[in-house]
Protein backbone atom coordinates (compact mmCIF):
# COMPACT_ATOMS: atom_id res chain seq x y z
CA UNK A 1 0.00 0.00 0.00
CA UNK A 2 2.99 2.29 0.53
CA UNK A 3 3.50 2.23 -3.24
CA UNK A 4 -0.16 2.86 -4.07
CA UNK A 5 -0.96 6.08 -5.89
CA UNK A 6 -1.99 8.82 -3.39
CA UNK A 7 -5.45 9.13 -5.00
CA UNK A 8 -6.19 5.40 -4.60
CA UNK A 9 -6.37 5.50 -0.79
CA UNK A 10 -8.60 8.58 -0.96
CA UNK A 11 -10.92 6.95 -3.50
CA UNK A 12 -11.28 3.76 -1.42
CA UNK A 13 -11.85 5.80 1.75
CA UNK A 14 -14.52 7.95 0.05
CA UNK A 15 -16.19 4.82 -1.36
CA UNK A 16 -16.31 3.29 2.14
CA UNK A 17 -17.86 6.50 3.53
CA UNK A 18 -20.46 6.52 0.73
CA UNK A 19 -21.27 2.85 1.41
CA UNK A 20 -21.69 3.60 5.13
CA UNK A 21 -24.41 6.09 4.16
CA UNK A 22 -26.06 3.87 1.52
CA UNK A 23 -25.97 0.36 3.02
CA UNK A 24 -28.93 -0.78 5.13
CA UNK A 25 -28.30 -0.49 8.86
CA UNK A 26 -27.48 -2.20 11.11
CA UNK A 27 -26.45 -5.39 9.26
CA UNK A 28 -24.89 -3.70 6.27
CA UNK A 29 -23.10 -1.03 8.30
CA UNK A 30 -21.78 -3.50 10.91
CA UNK A 31 -20.44 -5.75 8.11
CA UNK A 32 -18.88 -2.71 6.44
CA UNK A 33 -17.25 -1.58 9.71
CA UNK A 34 -15.73 -5.03 10.23
CA UNK A 35 -14.52 -5.09 6.62
CA UNK A 36 -12.91 -1.64 7.01
CA UNK A 37 -11.18 -2.76 10.25
CA UNK A 38 -9.86 -5.92 8.59
CA UNK A 39 -8.74 -3.97 5.52
CA UNK A 40 -6.99 -1.35 7.65
CA UNK A 41 -5.15 -4.03 9.66
CA UNK A 42 -4.14 -5.89 6.50
CA UNK A 43 -2.80 -2.72 4.84
CA UNK A 44 -0.77 -1.62 7.85
CA UNK A 45 -3.19 1.06 9.07
CA UNK A 46 -4.13 -0.77 12.26
CA UNK A 47 -3.52 2.44 14.23
CA UNK A 48 -6.61 3.87 12.50
CA UNK A 49 -8.77 1.11 14.03
CA UNK A 50 -7.48 1.89 17.55
CA UNK A 51 -7.83 5.66 17.06
CA UNK A 52 -11.29 5.11 15.57
CA UNK A 53 -12.39 3.11 18.59
CA UNK A 54 -11.15 5.87 20.91
CA UNK A 55 -13.05 8.46 18.85
CA UNK A 56 -16.36 6.59 18.62
CA UNK A 57 -16.48 5.04 22.11
CA UNK A 58 -17.89 8.24 23.73
CA UNK A 59 -20.39 8.57 20.87
CA UNK A 60 -21.53 4.96 21.36
CA UNK A 61 -22.00 5.66 25.09
CA UNK A 62 -24.01 8.84 24.41
CA UNK A 63 -26.11 7.09 21.73
CA UNK A 64 -26.90 4.32 24.23
CA UNK A 65 -27.85 6.77 27.00
CA UNK A 66 -29.75 9.26 24.84
CA UNK A 67 -31.71 6.78 22.70
CA UNK A 68 -31.62 3.28 24.24
CA UNK A 69 -31.99 4.30 27.91
CA UNK A 70 -33.94 7.56 27.56
CA UNK A 71 -35.76 6.71 24.29
CA UNK A 72 -39.44 6.36 23.49
CA UNK A 73 -41.78 3.37 23.92
CA UNK A 74 -42.16 0.47 23.13
CA UNK A 75 -39.70 -0.75 25.78
CA UNK A 76 -37.75 -4.00 25.88
CA UNK A 77 -37.72 -5.76 29.24
CA UNK A 78 -34.20 -6.94 30.08
CA UNK A 79 -33.74 -10.39 31.72
CA UNK A 80 -31.71 -8.87 34.58
CA UNK A 81 -34.24 -6.07 35.21
CA UNK A 82 -34.87 -2.66 33.76
CA UNK A 83 -36.02 -1.67 30.28
CA UNK A 84 -34.58 -0.19 27.09
CA UNK A 85 -36.33 1.61 24.24
CA UNK A 86 -36.74 -0.73 21.24
CA UNK A 87 -36.54 2.01 18.54
CA UNK A 88 -33.77 3.68 20.58
CA UNK A 89 -31.65 0.50 20.59
CA UNK A 90 -32.22 0.07 16.82
CA UNK A 91 -31.14 3.67 16.12
CA UNK A 92 -28.15 3.48 18.50
CA UNK A 93 -26.81 0.32 16.82
CA UNK A 94 -27.49 1.61 13.30
CA UNK A 95 -26.00 5.06 13.88
CA UNK A 96 -23.14 3.72 16.04
CA UNK A 97 -21.97 1.27 13.37
CA UNK A 98 -22.40 3.86 10.59
CA UNK A 99 -20.33 6.47 12.44
CA UNK A 100 -17.68 3.89 13.37
CA UNK A 101 -17.33 2.89 9.69
CA UNK A 102 -17.00 6.54 8.58
CA UNK A 103 -14.52 7.46 11.34
CA UNK A 104 -12.32 4.40 10.73
CA UNK A 105 -12.32 4.87 6.93
CA UNK A 106 -11.37 8.56 7.36
CA UNK A 107 -8.59 7.76 9.83
CA UNK A 108 -7.23 4.90 7.71
CA UNK A 109 -6.77 7.41 4.89
CA UNK A 110 -5.24 9.99 7.27
CA UNK A 111 -2.63 7.66 8.80
CA UNK A 112 -1.44 6.53 5.33
CA UNK A 113 -1.54 10.02 3.82
CA UNK A 114 1.78 11.27 2.44
CA UNK A 115 1.46 15.04 1.76
CA UNK A 116 4.53 15.21 -0.51
CA UNK A 117 3.33 12.40 -2.81
CA UNK A 118 -0.19 13.87 -2.85
CA UNK A 119 1.13 17.27 -3.95
CA UNK A 120 3.27 15.66 -6.66
CA UNK A 121 0.30 13.60 -7.89
CA UNK A 122 -1.94 16.68 -7.95
CA UNK A 123 0.65 18.66 -9.94
CA UNK A 124 1.11 15.77 -12.39
CA UNK A 125 -2.67 15.60 -12.91
CA UNK A 126 -2.89 19.39 -13.43
CA UNK A 127 -5.27 19.73 -10.48
CA UNK A 128 -5.59 23.27 -9.08
CA UNK A 129 -2.17 23.66 -7.51
CA UNK A 130 -3.28 26.22 -4.93
CA UNK A 131 -5.89 23.85 -3.43
CA UNK A 132 -3.44 20.94 -3.17
CA UNK A 133 -0.74 23.19 -1.71
CA UNK A 134 -3.20 24.65 0.80
CA UNK A 135 -4.00 21.15 2.14
CA UNK A 136 -0.33 20.21 2.44
CA UNK A 137 0.69 23.57 3.96
CA UNK A 138 -2.15 23.28 6.47
CA UNK A 139 -1.05 19.82 7.61
CA UNK A 140 2.48 21.17 7.98
CA UNK A 141 1.25 24.21 9.92
CA UNK A 142 -0.89 22.03 12.23
CA UNK A 143 2.16 19.98 13.18
CA UNK A 144 4.34 23.11 13.63
CA UNK A 145 1.77 24.94 15.77
CA UNK A 146 1.12 21.77 17.79
CA UNK A 147 4.83 21.56 18.67
CA UNK A 148 4.92 25.26 19.43
CA UNK A 149 1.88 24.95 21.72
CA UNK A 150 3.59 22.13 23.66
CA UNK A 151 6.82 24.12 24.07
CA UNK A 152 4.84 27.21 25.09
CA UNK A 153 2.90 25.27 27.68
CA UNK A 154 6.07 23.92 29.27
CA UNK A 155 7.73 27.35 29.20
CA UNK A 156 4.73 29.05 30.81
CA UNK A 157 4.49 26.34 33.47
CA UNK A 158 8.10 26.91 34.46
CA UNK A 159 7.13 30.60 34.92
CA UNK A 160 4.41 29.53 37.34
CA UNK A 161 1.36 29.22 35.06
CA UNK A 162 -1.21 26.84 36.56
CA UNK A 163 -3.12 24.61 34.12
CA UNK A 164 -4.91 22.53 36.76
CA UNK A 165 -7.31 23.48 39.50
CA UNK A 166 -10.62 25.33 39.53
CA UNK A 167 -12.38 26.47 36.36
CA UNK A 168 -11.24 30.05 37.05
CA UNK A 169 -7.59 28.99 37.34
CA UNK A 170 -7.75 26.98 34.09
CA UNK A 171 -9.59 29.78 32.24
CA UNK A 172 -6.87 32.25 33.29
CA UNK A 173 -4.29 30.05 31.56
CA UNK A 174 -5.95 30.59 28.16
CA UNK A 175 -4.45 34.01 27.24
CA UNK A 176 -0.94 32.90 28.21
CA UNK A 177 -1.22 29.78 26.02
CA UNK A 178 -3.25 31.15 23.11
CA UNK A 179 -2.13 34.75 22.51
CA UNK A 180 1.48 33.91 21.57
CA UNK A 181 0.22 31.40 18.99
CA UNK A 182 -2.17 33.91 17.46
CA UNK A 183 0.51 36.62 17.39
CA UNK A 184 3.02 34.26 15.77
CA UNK A 185 0.57 33.44 12.99
CA UNK A 186 0.16 37.15 12.20
CA UNK A 187 3.81 38.14 12.42
CA UNK A 188 4.87 35.15 10.29
CA UNK A 189 2.29 35.82 7.58
CA UNK A 190 4.24 38.51 5.70
CA UNK A 191 7.54 36.58 5.78
CA UNK A 192 5.81 33.49 4.48
CA UNK A 193 3.91 35.46 1.84
CA UNK A 194 7.21 36.87 0.55
CA UNK A 195 8.78 33.39 0.50
CA UNK A 196 5.79 31.93 -1.37
CA UNK A 197 5.76 34.76 -3.91
CA UNK A 198 9.48 34.38 -4.59
CA UNK A 199 8.85 30.66 -5.25
CA UNK A 200 6.27 31.36 -7.94
CA UNK A 201 3.03 31.22 -5.98
CA UNK A 202 1.39 33.78 -8.22
CA UNK A 203 2.58 32.05 -11.38
CA UNK A 204 -0.33 30.94 -13.58
CA UNK A 205 0.00 28.07 -15.97
CA UNK A 206 1.11 24.45 -15.84
CA UNK A 207 3.67 23.24 -13.29
CA UNK A 208 6.03 20.32 -13.55
CA UNK A 209 5.97 17.55 -10.96
CA UNK A 210 9.55 16.76 -9.91
CA UNK A 211 8.81 13.27 -8.67
CA UNK A 212 5.31 12.17 -9.84
CA UNK A 213 4.12 8.94 -8.19
CA UNK A 214 3.44 6.03 -10.53
CA UNK A 215 -0.22 5.47 -11.36
CA UNK A 216 -0.28 1.72 -12.04
CA UNK A 217 -2.98 -0.29 -13.74
CA UNK A 218 -3.99 -1.91 -10.43
CA UNK A 219 -4.42 1.59 -8.91
CA UNK A 220 -6.80 2.55 -11.70
CA UNK A 221 -8.69 -0.75 -11.38
CA UNK A 222 -9.12 -0.21 -7.62
CA UNK A 223 -10.36 3.36 -8.08
CA UNK A 224 -12.82 2.49 -10.85
CA UNK A 225 -13.84 -0.67 -8.93
CA UNK A 226 -14.61 1.42 -5.82
CA UNK A 227 -16.80 3.78 -7.84
CA UNK A 228 -18.56 0.83 -9.52
CA UNK A 229 -19.34 -0.81 -6.16
CA UNK A 230 -20.82 2.43 -4.78
CA UNK A 231 -22.97 2.98 -7.88
CA UNK A 232 -24.11 -0.70 -7.88
CA UNK A 233 -25.08 -0.62 -4.18
CA UNK A 234 -26.88 2.72 -4.61
CA UNK A 235 -28.77 1.30 -7.62
CA UNK A 236 -29.65 -1.88 -5.65
CA UNK A 237 -30.94 0.23 -2.73
CA UNK A 238 -32.96 2.41 -5.11
CA UNK A 239 -34.52 -0.66 -6.78
CA UNK A 240 -35.24 -2.24 -3.38
CA UNK A 241 -36.97 0.95 -2.21
CA UNK B 1 -5.86 34.72 -3.74
CA UNK B 2 -3.26 37.12 -2.35
CA UNK B 3 0.06 35.69 -1.10
CA UNK B 4 -0.67 37.07 2.38
CA UNK B 5 -4.01 35.24 2.56
CA UNK B 6 -2.27 32.13 1.22
CA UNK B 7 0.18 32.37 4.13
CA UNK B 8 -2.52 33.14 6.70
CA UNK B 9 -5.01 30.38 5.85
CA UNK B 10 -2.86 27.33 6.85
CA UNK B 11 -1.83 29.09 10.09
CA UNK B 12 -5.45 29.96 10.91
CA UNK B 13 -6.65 26.40 10.28
CA UNK B 14 -3.82 25.12 12.49
CA UNK B 15 -4.92 27.59 15.19
CA UNK B 16 -8.47 26.22 15.00
CA UNK B 17 -7.14 22.71 15.58
CA UNK B 18 -4.44 23.50 18.16
CA UNK B 19 -6.42 25.98 20.29
CA UNK B 20 -9.37 23.54 20.27
CA UNK B 21 -6.97 20.93 21.64
CA UNK B 22 -5.66 23.36 24.31
CA UNK B 23 -9.24 24.07 25.46
CA UNK B 24 -9.91 20.32 25.67
CA UNK B 25 -6.67 19.71 27.61
CA UNK B 26 -7.62 22.44 30.09
CA UNK B 27 -11.06 20.75 30.43
CA UNK B 28 -12.82 24.04 29.73
CA UNK B 29 -16.56 24.02 28.95
CA UNK B 30 -15.84 25.77 25.62
CA UNK B 31 -14.36 24.56 22.31
CA UNK B 32 -12.50 27.67 21.01
CA UNK B 33 -12.01 25.79 17.73
CA UNK B 34 -13.11 28.69 15.53
CA UNK B 35 -10.63 31.37 16.63
CA UNK B 36 -8.66 31.08 13.37
CA UNK B 37 -11.83 31.45 11.28
CA UNK B 38 -12.87 34.56 13.23
CA UNK B 39 -9.40 36.07 13.12
CA UNK B 40 -9.02 35.74 9.34
CA UNK B 41 -12.59 36.96 8.74
CA UNK B 42 -11.79 40.06 10.81
CA UNK B 43 -8.36 40.62 9.27
CA UNK B 44 -9.07 39.97 5.60
CA UNK B 45 -12.86 39.86 5.20
CA UNK B 46 -15.57 37.27 4.64
CA UNK B 47 -14.01 35.20 1.77
CA UNK B 48 -10.87 34.50 3.82
CA UNK B 49 -12.94 33.43 6.83
CA UNK B 50 -15.13 31.16 4.71
CA UNK B 51 -12.03 29.57 3.17
CA UNK B 52 -10.46 28.95 6.60
CA UNK B 53 -13.73 27.50 7.93
CA UNK B 54 -14.11 25.16 4.95
CA UNK B 55 -10.51 23.91 5.05
CA UNK B 56 -10.75 23.49 8.84
CA UNK B 57 -13.84 21.35 8.58
CA UNK B 58 -12.34 19.26 5.74
CA UNK B 59 -9.17 18.68 7.75
CA UNK B 60 -11.09 17.92 10.95
CA UNK B 61 -13.09 15.41 8.87
CA UNK B 62 -9.91 13.74 7.71
CA UNK B 63 -8.64 13.49 11.29
CA UNK B 64 -11.86 12.58 13.11
CA UNK B 65 -14.37 11.38 10.51
CA UNK B 66 -16.26 13.11 7.69
CA UNK B 67 -19.65 12.72 9.39
CA UNK B 68 -19.29 16.20 10.92
CA UNK B 69 -18.91 17.85 7.48
CA UNK B 70 -22.47 19.33 7.54
CA UNK B 71 -21.30 21.55 10.42
CA UNK B 72 -19.23 23.52 7.89
CA UNK B 73 -22.31 25.78 7.70
CA UNK B 74 -21.54 26.91 11.27
CA UNK B 75 -18.01 27.89 10.23
CA UNK B 76 -19.43 29.99 7.37
CA UNK B 77 -21.91 31.63 9.73
CA UNK B 78 -19.12 32.48 12.19
CA UNK B 79 -17.02 33.98 9.39
CA UNK B 80 -20.00 36.05 8.25
CA UNK B 81 -20.81 37.36 11.72
CA UNK B 82 -17.16 38.04 12.61
CA UNK B 83 -16.70 40.02 9.38
CA UNK B 84 -19.94 41.89 10.07
CA UNK B 85 -18.86 42.65 13.65
CA UNK B 86 -15.51 43.91 12.36
CA UNK B 87 -17.15 46.28 9.88
CA UNK B 88 -19.34 47.70 12.69
CA UNK B 89 -16.55 48.16 15.25
CA UNK B 90 -17.74 45.10 17.16
CA UNK B 91 -14.34 44.44 18.72
CA UNK B 92 -13.70 47.99 19.98
CA UNK B 93 -14.48 47.15 23.64
CA UNK B 94 -14.86 43.90 25.63
CA UNK B 95 -18.54 44.69 26.11
CA UNK B 96 -19.19 45.03 22.36
CA UNK B 97 -17.21 41.84 21.70
CA UNK B 98 -19.31 39.97 24.28
CA UNK B 99 -22.59 41.23 22.77
CA UNK B 100 -21.58 40.23 19.22
CA UNK B 101 -20.26 36.90 20.56
CA UNK B 102 -23.51 36.13 22.37
CA UNK B 103 -25.50 37.00 19.22
CA UNK B 104 -23.25 34.75 17.15
CA UNK B 105 -23.73 32.01 19.77
CA UNK B 106 -27.52 32.24 19.52
CA UNK B 107 -27.52 31.96 15.71
CA UNK B 108 -24.87 29.23 15.61
CA UNK B 109 -26.61 27.32 18.42
CA UNK B 110 -29.93 27.33 16.56
CA UNK B 111 -28.43 26.22 13.22
CA UNK B 112 -26.26 23.65 14.97
CA UNK B 113 -29.29 22.26 16.82
CA UNK B 114 -31.19 21.80 13.54
CA UNK B 115 -28.25 19.91 11.93
CA UNK B 116 -27.65 17.87 15.09
CA UNK B 117 -31.32 16.93 15.47
CA UNK B 118 -32.17 16.22 11.84
CA UNK B 119 -29.01 14.33 10.85
CA UNK B 120 -27.79 12.84 14.14
CA UNK B 121 -30.84 12.86 16.44
CA UNK B 122 -28.92 14.93 18.95
CA UNK B 123 -25.79 12.82 19.43
CA UNK B 124 -22.73 14.43 17.90
CA UNK B 125 -19.66 14.63 20.09
CA UNK B 126 -18.38 15.68 23.47
CA UNK B 127 -19.89 18.08 25.96
CA UNK B 128 -22.89 19.30 24.00
CA UNK B 129 -24.33 15.77 23.67
CA UNK B 130 -23.63 15.07 27.34
CA UNK B 131 -25.62 18.21 28.30
CA UNK B 132 -28.34 17.12 25.87
CA UNK B 133 -28.48 13.69 27.54
CA UNK B 134 -28.65 15.35 30.96
CA UNK B 135 -31.57 17.57 29.89
CA UNK B 136 -33.26 14.56 28.27
CA UNK B 137 -32.85 12.69 31.56
CA UNK B 138 -34.62 15.56 33.30
CA UNK B 139 -37.64 14.82 31.12
CA UNK B 140 -37.32 17.35 28.27
CA UNK B 141 -38.37 16.23 24.77
CA UNK B 142 -35.42 15.34 22.49
CA UNK B 143 -35.79 18.42 20.26
CA UNK B 144 -35.92 20.80 23.26
CA UNK B 145 -32.97 19.09 24.96
CA UNK B 146 -30.82 19.27 21.80
CA UNK B 147 -31.71 22.93 21.13
CA UNK B 148 -31.11 23.98 24.76
CA UNK B 149 -27.76 22.16 24.92
CA UNK B 150 -26.62 23.71 21.60
CA UNK B 151 -27.67 27.21 22.67
CA UNK B 152 -26.02 26.94 26.10
CA UNK B 153 -22.67 25.71 24.79
CA UNK B 154 -22.59 27.94 21.70
CA UNK B 155 -23.45 31.17 23.52
CA UNK B 156 -20.68 30.54 26.06
CA UNK B 157 -18.17 29.36 23.42
CA UNK B 158 -18.73 32.16 20.93
CA UNK B 159 -18.81 34.87 23.61
CA UNK B 160 -15.44 33.72 24.97
CA UNK B 161 -14.05 33.38 21.42
CA UNK B 162 -15.13 36.92 20.44
CA UNK B 163 -13.63 38.25 23.71
CA UNK B 164 -10.31 36.49 22.99
CA UNK B 165 -10.15 37.77 19.38
CA UNK B 166 -11.14 41.28 20.51
CA UNK B 167 -8.48 41.31 23.23
CA UNK B 168 -5.86 40.16 20.71
CA UNK B 169 -6.83 42.80 18.13
CA UNK B 170 -6.73 45.59 20.71
CA UNK B 171 -3.32 44.40 21.93
CA UNK B 172 -1.82 44.28 18.42
CA UNK B 173 0.92 46.83 17.71
CA UNK B 174 -0.06 49.51 15.18
CA UNK B 175 2.68 48.20 12.86
CA UNK B 176 0.86 44.88 12.43
CA UNK B 177 -2.67 46.27 12.64
CA UNK B 178 -1.82 48.78 9.91
CA UNK B 179 -1.48 45.92 7.43
CA UNK B 180 -5.14 44.97 7.96
CA UNK B 181 -7.42 48.01 7.53
CA UNK B 182 -10.61 46.01 8.28
CA UNK B 183 -9.16 44.89 11.61
CA UNK B 184 -8.14 48.45 12.48
CA UNK B 185 -11.74 49.53 11.91
CA UNK B 186 -12.95 46.59 14.02
CA UNK B 187 -11.17 47.96 17.09
CA UNK B 188 -12.02 51.57 16.29
CA UNK B 189 -8.53 52.78 15.30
Amino acid sequence: MTRAHPFTGGAVSLAAIALALILPAPRGTIALYLAICLGAWALGAGRAVRLGLLAVAPIWLLLFIMHAVLGEAPRLVLPWGGTLSQPGVDWAVAQGSRLAAIVTASLAFAVRFDPHRFLQAAVARRWPWSAAFLLVATLDAAERFGDQARRLREAQRTRGLRVRGSLRVRARAVPALVFPLLLTSLTEADDRALALESRGLTHHGPRTAVDPPEDSRSDRIIRWGSLTVVVAVAWWRWIAA
Amino acid sequence: MSPRLFALVPAAVAINLVVGRIAAELSLPVYLDTLGTMLVAVLTGLPGGVLVGTVSQLLAGMLSGYQWLPFVVIQWLIALLAALAASRGGFATPFRSAIWGAGCGVLCGLVSAVISFVLFRGVTAGGVSAIGALLRGLGLPLSTAVTSASLLTDILDKTVAFLVVGALLRALPRRILGRFPVAARAVGR
